[in-house]
Parts: C-alpha cells; structure tokens; sequence
C-alpha cells in the first residue's frame, strides 16, 4: 500500500515537472517557433495572384511524387540589391547613433535620479514614465508640428533672434535622431536607474579614500558596475530602433529609408509577402548577432566564479 | 630613568613636549540644523590606538570622517601631523579608511583591491607587485589573491580591506567598527591581531566602536562621545576606575549609582549621605561644598559581604538577594536595598554553584572600602 501511494507521488511528481517544463516551452512554441515557422515557409514559396499571396512549397504531382520547391531567389534579392543593402546598413546606423546619444543624455539622467533625495526620486521617475501615457503614434506625430518649417522650434529660434530662416528639420535624417531619442531614451534610462541605485555610494568614498579624483573613480568603480544596466539599455533601445518604421516614416524622408519602411512596402505596397518575410529573417538575424555579442561580454565582465 | 623614558613613549600625552600627530581643534560639523560633531578638541599622538566610543548616533563616525576628510567640518581645523588638512578633500589626504562594511570592489579580485590605491599613488608595476604580494603575506590572505569579494567570508573581507588601506602606508589608520561584522568568536581573536598588526607596522589608529569591551581590549586611549561632545579621554584603565561622568561611568560597564549630599569633607576624605540612608566615605582629592548634589559611582566587584554590619555602618548596605546572574567565572546578584534602588555585587565563583553561599529572597549585607568608588559632580 505504501508503496503504491510512493510510486503515485512520484508520479505526481513527474506530472508538476513536465508541466512546469512544459509550458515555457509550449509557449514558446506556439507563438515563437509556430509564427518563426510560418514565415521562414513564406520567405522560401513565390508570390503569386492568389489568396494568400504565394505558392504553397510541395505540391503532389502524379505517380505518388512530392515535389518541394525551395525559392531561394528572396534571399538572394535582399542580399544582392543595394536598396535592401543601403536600408540594412542605414537602420543599424540610425540604431547605434541613436543608442550612443540616448547613452550619453540618459546615464547622466539616470545617475542624477538615482543620487537625487528620496523624496524626488518618485516624482523624476514619474516625469520619465509620463510620456507613455500618451500613444507613441500621437507623440511622434507632435514632433511633425514641432519641427516642422513653420513649427514651434523655428518660431522659437527665430524669435529668438538665433536664426534668420527656418531650418529644414523635418523630413531629414536629424528629425529621426530626435525621434530616436525622444521616443527610446526611457528605455534607457529606467534599467541604468534600477542600477545606480542599487550601487553602493561608500564605493565611490573607498575610491577616494584611496586617493582617486572624483572622474576617475566614476571610471574606475561607477561605470564597470552599472554595466549590466548600460548593456540592458542599450539593447532595449537598439534593438527596436533597427525594425523601427514610424519615425522614419513620419519624420525621415524619401532618402532616410529604413528596413522597417521597406518591410512594409513590400507587404503592403507590392503585396510580395515572400520577399517581405525574407527580409524579416535577415533582419531576425542582423539582431541576434549583437544580442548573443553582448550577451557574452557581459558573461565575461559579471566574472565566471574560478 | 629608563623606565621613565619608556613610559613617554608608552604615554604621549602625558609628555607636555609631545606633539600631537592629529589635532582636531574646536571642530564643528552640522547636518542641517542638527549638530553631529558639537566643538570638539582633540589631540591624537603617534603610535596610539585610539578609540572613539559612544552609542550609535553619537557623532563618532562623523568624526572619523571629518578626519578622512568625506565630510568638510562647519566650523574648526583639522591637522595631520602639522599639516592643515581641513580643506584638503579626501583623495589627497595622507589618511586611509577602512569601511564599516569594508566597501570592497565587487568587480575587482582581492589583488586588484589591493593594488587600487597603489595605481593611484603612480607607482611602478614592480613596487606595486612587491607591495600588493607584502600586504597579503602581512594579513596572510596570499591564497585568495584571485578571489571576488562575494567569494570571501567576513574574516576574509576584513582582511583584504585591511590590506587595502595598509598598503598605501598611511600616516593615519581610521577604522569603522573594524569587528563589527564579524560574529562574536572571530571578533575576539581579531582584537588581539588588530592591536599586534597596529603594534607590528606602528601606524596610528583611530578607530570607531560602540562595543565599549572592544575599545577597552585595543585602545592605548579611549574618547567616550555622547551628543557630539567627547565627555571624557583617558586610558581604558582610567575611563573605568575613573569617570568623570555618569554617562561615561554608565556606559562602561555595569556600576552601582548613588544619589546623595556631601556633609563632610576633610583632607581627602568626603562622607555622603546617600538618598538610600546610609553614608558612604569615599578618597576625594577634590574639594567639596557641603551640601553639594554628587553621585557616587561604585563598580560591582568593588562589593563584598559584609561580616561586621553595623546599623549605622559606613560603607555597608543590606538589602535581599532578588536576581542572580550566574556567568560562570563570577556570578551577578542584584540586591533590592530599597524600593527604588537595586544594587548589583559581583562575586568570584570560588565555590562550585551548588555550594555558593547567596541564594535568592536571602538577607546579605555588602561593603567596600573608600578607595574603591568614585564621586560623580556631573
């Protein structure tokens, strides 16, 4: 009897085991691999006039044969046209641009909440955090009016007396830069917050203590231990910033194109759904190659326990 | 006269022709309107282990890093060894910190900890090398020299900061509670090797305690702080058999309080007439008025049992046993003598317990002699 009771509860056991494994990995299935499926199964098929828009990729022809039919021409195309080429290499710019400036305004942010008195703490944080309260559309579509020839910023600056004649803002690879960082710079600044705050101030005194100047011992002691926030910012920016098809929408011009905006032509403009789930992979891929990098760099940095 | 030129050395500050090696002169530091450090003067002399002692709160941190220089002073001068250092910030000061939580660097390994303040001082890869390889040897931590601080233990931790701030030789040691985070065994053994390290490399050092048997232990000197204000500076010795202060006689050890009024003071002789009724004949130098409010301050093993009790008896007092507090060595009984007052007597535990004469609720009548307490005027 008892023994029958053990085996069930090891039974049980097993069960709760399977089930706390399994549904990680069901999930992640259904909605990562399933979907990852169906589009690597578009980007190999061929457009065609029909609903959905292309060729299935095995067809049964007679005598019992499976033909599959692999179209590698997609990827072929998204690698061999410069469009694609100079889209790809203006988004990761536009990206690490971005990420560096949103880095250099959001650290210094960053730090000062993070050192601010308790009682200011909330509320700066809150200022942050704000802006999402308002539809991402709607804010990029208030920089248009702002930066606009006769917008707030050139009536500003010109009644300012700073300049004679309206700058060109919108439509330029800088109104994309503003929107980058204007749209992202919380994303960097809330995880570098969640670390500088977790530092230990008598760090920087020991630092001192031991004879090193204010600068250098941020250097020395500061920057190497906010590291990890430094890497999660940058990649909660970077990587959204590299598909990003709204800002440059909007605020970019016809010469400002990014692979978001051609993902998007292709979709919905050429209705060539292989092409466009062909450039989606080889975007898929341009991202979890600085992923896995970074991810490595900070494995190193955090230290393998020897 | 070598003896005498021995106790010089020994005792600094009792040579007028010493010169201090830290003097803190009239040093007032205010957070907002609170007075953390309340005009403080303090003279700290080469070779010594000084203590600075109060209850959390007390100010006596922030007189430590007054003098590391973290924190400027409102008002008064700092000098290290002639030197003004009181607008000298902390990274030029010749003066190093070991940190109440030790602040070691997480991402650097023991070796680089130590070697941190070397590279700051510019010193050659060799000298660095040789000093880094000296300190761990000193402190006997030469195996952990690749280690991460979070793969140490606190003994460990302890060390490393120890060798952190040495190798830089400083002038001037300062330790925040050094022991404080060790567990009770281990701090015990640390007391001894702090004081054979500090006598071994003769640094002077300042440290901060609340444990008052720890200052006792280590220090050459004591400063006992209460409110921003050092109460009194003596040696260990001194500030027990001698406070000049209730709170100093209160905070060190366990001491019996007796409130009452001088009604005879001839030559060095004062009888008090305690609120308790019974008169007590202390050894004063002092003068005193008659009628004077004092205190009289009588440690517990000061106390023994009295054979000839005398109704109107100087120095004795009976009362009944209520508690006692058997600590193997001595035991403590705690002796009702009045309503409001019990009086603690500590007793060598010659006999094993079961044979102990005292009992709980049983009569004792208790003595001392008038050399063995102190008359408290504040």
């Amino acid at each position: 009897m008892h023994k029958l009771l053990a085996k069930l509860r090891l039974r049980d056991r097993h069960l709760a085991r399977l089930v706390n494994i399994g549904a990680p990995y069901l999930w992640l299935g259904l909605f990562f691999l399933l979907p990852f499926a169906i589009v690597l199964h578009i980007s190999l098929a061929e457009t065609a006039l029909a609903q959905p828009p292309y060729t299935s990729l095995w067809e049964w022809v007679d005598d019992g044969i499976l033909q599959i039919r692999l179209n590698l021409q997609n990827f072929s195309t998204v690698f061999h046209d410069e469009l694609y080429l100079a889209a790809f290499l203006n988004s990761l710019g536009v990206a690490l641009v971005g990420t560096v400036l949103c880095l250099l305004i959001g650290y210094p942010m960053a730090y000062a909440i993070a050192t601010a008195p308790e009682r200011w703490r909330v509320v700066l944080l809150m200022l942050i955090i704000l802006p999402f309260w308002t539809s991402f559309l709607i804010r990029v579509y208030a920089w248009i009016s702002i930066l606009k020839p006769n917008g707030l910023l050139n009536h500003l600056l010109m009644g300012l007396g700073v300049i004679d004649a309206p700058l060109t803002l919108l439509h330029t690879q800088t109104a994309i830069y503003i929107g980058v960082v204007y749209s992202y710079l919380p994303f960097m600044i809330l995880p570098l917050y969640a670390n500088l705050t977790r530092l230990d101030f008598s760090l920087l005194e020991a630092a001192a203590d031991l004879g090193c100047r204010p600068f250098k011992a941020f250097l020395k002691v500061t920057l190497p231990l906010s590291l990890p926030g430094l890497v999660a910012g940058s990649m909660l920016v970077f990587i959204p910033v590299v598909g990003e098809f709204v800002i440059p929408d909007l605020l970019g011009g016809p010469d400002n194109l990014m692979i978001g905006n051609m993902l998007w032509t292709e979709f919905f403009g050429n209705k060539d759904w292989p092409l466009a789930a062909a450039l989606t992979l080889s975007l898929l891929g341009l991202l979890v190659a600085p992923f896995v990098l970074m991810q490595r760099l900070e494995r190193r940095i955090e230290g393998e326990p020897s | 006269m070598a003896n005498s030129v021995e106790r010089r050395n020994l005792e600094p500050w009792q040579d007028p022709r010493a010169m201090p090696y830290v003097r803190i002169d009239h040093v007032t530091k205010k957070f907002n309107d609170i007075y953390a450090v309340d005009d403080v003067t303090l003279d700290i002399y080469q070779g010594e282990f000084f203590s600075l002692l109060g209850s959390s709160g007390c100010g006596k941190s922030t007189l430590l890093r007054l003098m590391a220089g973290l924190e400027r002073p409102t008002a008064g001068r700092i000098y290290i060894d002639g030197m003004d250092v009181t607008d000298m910030p902390a990274y030029s000061r010749p003066v190093n910190m070991m940190f109440q939580s030790y602040a070691l660097f997480p991402h650097m390994t023991v070796e680089q900890n130590v070697e941190f303040g070397l590279k700051q001082d510019r010193l050659s890869r060799q000298e660095r090398a040789e000093r880094v390889s000296d300190m761990l040897t000193l402190l006997q931590i030469g195996e952990l020299r690749k280690r991460k601080p979070d793969q140490l233990s606190g003994g460990q931790r302890q060390r490393v900061a120890l060798a952190r701030t040495l190798a830089k030789h400083p002038k001037l040691l300062l330790l925040d509670e050094p022991l404080g985070a060790l567990d009770k065994r281990l701090r015990e053994s640390a007391q001894f090797e702090l004081v054979n390290l500090q006598e071994r490399i003769g640094i002077t050092f300042v440290t901060v305690t609340h444990d008052q048997e720890e200052a006792m232990t280590m220090s050459t000197r004591i400063a006992v702080m209460d409110a921003g204000r050092i109460l009194q500076v003596d040696t260990p010795t001194a500030i027990y058999e001698y406070p000049e202060y209730r709170f100093v006689a209160d905070f060190i050890g366990l001491v019996n309080l007796f409130e009452g009024r001088v009604v005879e003071n001839e030559g060095d002789q004062v009888v008090i007439e305690s609120t308790v009724g019974r008169r007590l004949r202390l050894r004063d130098l002092r003068p005193h008025a008659i009628g004077a409010p004092v205190t009289v301050a009588i440690r517990p093993e000061k106390l023994s049992i009295c054979e000839t009790y005398q109704e109107d008896g100087v120095n004795q007092i009976k009362g009944v046993v209520e508690d006692i507090a058997y600590l193997g060595d001595v035991s403590i009984y705690r002796v009702r003598v009045s309503p409001a007052m019990l009086v603690e007597m500590t007793l060598t535990n010659v006999q094993p317990r079961t044979e102990q004469v005292l009992t709980w609720g049983q009569e004792v009548a208790m003595e001392w002699s008038p050399t063995s307490g102190v008359v408290l005027t504040e």
